[in-house]
């Protein structure tokens, strides 16, 4: 089963984020917790984990963009 | 979408982000219509502190009638006192089981006891629903209002902790109606004046342009007058508008201050980056009480 994975809310005071690096790879194997990208808020660099054991299928975004809360950032093929 | 240069951001601040605990977190406290000051004020370890289930909650807000350009809580027309705030406060301790609390508010210049009522409610509520639950208070100056610390002491929370921000050269520059005197002469009051197993604290911010000398001063004139607890911390700038960030301070800055601050006296002294007034209190406590 394919799940996409939406940009959260990482700060209570903006909702447009920078994205950072990503952790992994597309066809990388993904466990619950693992760190799967970096996004710049206002005052941190927030690692986000991932909440699903699975691969990873796609990136949606890349170092650099500008994104926005849910905009849609990966698809991780849950196992 | 538009592209931007990589982060540049040091490496510290990168921090990890537990996105059902926050969730947890939010749920229970817009359930009580509660401010923190971690969402108010954007705070660095919010992730970090809501999955260990501590926050610190922010009294008679969401507008603070100053504009201090440090800060990012809303400078704004303040609203009514809240009169269940104090409840919400006390049950959502419970609710959350929390061993140690902190109370912190916005400035309320508009009120004729400027908002020292609402901390004695709360910090009486708090301690009648959770008796074994350690209490701390992050104060704005209230003028310097003795009658107003009086009140606040006499409800004897266990840390009184009111924030100096920065040195003295630098005050007038960041902070709104509020002095580096006037913050010496609050804590020394409430040194003199409360209960000796009231520790009494305060904390500055780095990289706004200090220098050691200044800040060596500060330390000084604080244990002058016997304060207990000092947290030392990097200013991360709330947003274009604000106080510009003038230095990334290094690690071993902090290493360095830490000693010195020990070796004058300093009961208890966190100095690290990310170190906020409140972050990590309860540790605090216990380093001093020896549990």
């Amino acid at each position: 089963m394919l799940k996409e994975i939406h940009m959260p809310k990482l700060s209570p005071k903006s909702d447009q984020y920078f994205f950072g690096e990503w952790h992994k790879q597309p066809g990388d194997a993904v466990k619950e917790g693992d760190v799967l990208f970096e996004v710049e808020t206002d005052k941190v660099i927030s690692q986000v984990e991932s909440q699903e054991d699975g691969v990873l299928k796609e990136q949606n975004v890349n170092t650099g963009d500008t994104t926005n809360v849910g905009d849609l950032v990966a698809t991780i093929e849950v196992a | 979408m538009e592209k931007k240069e990589a982060p540049k951001k040091p490496e510290w601040l990168k921090v990890t982000y537990d996105q059902k605990k926050v969730d947890q977190m939010n749920d229970l406290l817009s359930g009580l219509k509660l401010n923190t000051v971690c969402a108010e004020a954007n705070c660095p370890n919010l992730g970090e502190c809501f999955g260990n289930g501590t926050a610190s909650f922010i009294i008679l807000g969401p507008n603070c009638t100053r504009a201090c350009r440090f800060c990012d809580i809303p400078h704004g027309h303040p609203q009514p006192v809240d009169l269940l705030e104090p409840y919400r406060v006390a049950e959502a301790t419970k609710r959350l089981g929390l061993s140690h609390v902190v109370v912190t508010s916005v400035d309320r210049d508009d009120l004729p006891d400027l908002g020292a009522d609402q901390f004695v409610k709360t910090i009486n509520l708090i301690r009648k629903m959770n008796p074994d639950t350690t209490i701390e208070v992050l104060t704005p100056d209230f003028q310097g209002r003795e009658n107003c610390l009086d009140k606040v002491i006499a409800a004897k929370p266990d840390v009184f902790n009111h924030n100096m921000e920065t040195v003295r050269s630098i005050t007038p520059k960041v902070r709104h109606r509020a002095t580096y005197d006037t913050s010496l002469k609050v804590l020394k009051y409430v040194k003199d004046h409360a209960p000796k197993s009231t520790f009494v604290k305060t904390g500055i911010m780095l990289g706004l342009g200090e220098t050691d000398e200044e800040v060596y001063q500060l330390m000084d004139d604080l244990r002058a007058i016997d304060v207990d607890f000092l947290t030392i911390g990097q200013y991360v700038q709330p947003g274009p508008k604000n106080y510009r960030l003038r230095e990334w301070v290094p690690m071993k800055r902090y290493a360095t201050y830490y000693k010195e601050a020990r070796k004058r006296g300093f009961r208890f002294v966190a100095s690290s980056p990310l170190v906020r007034s409140s972050y990590k209190a309860k540790e605090e406590l216990e380093a001093v009480y020896g549990k």
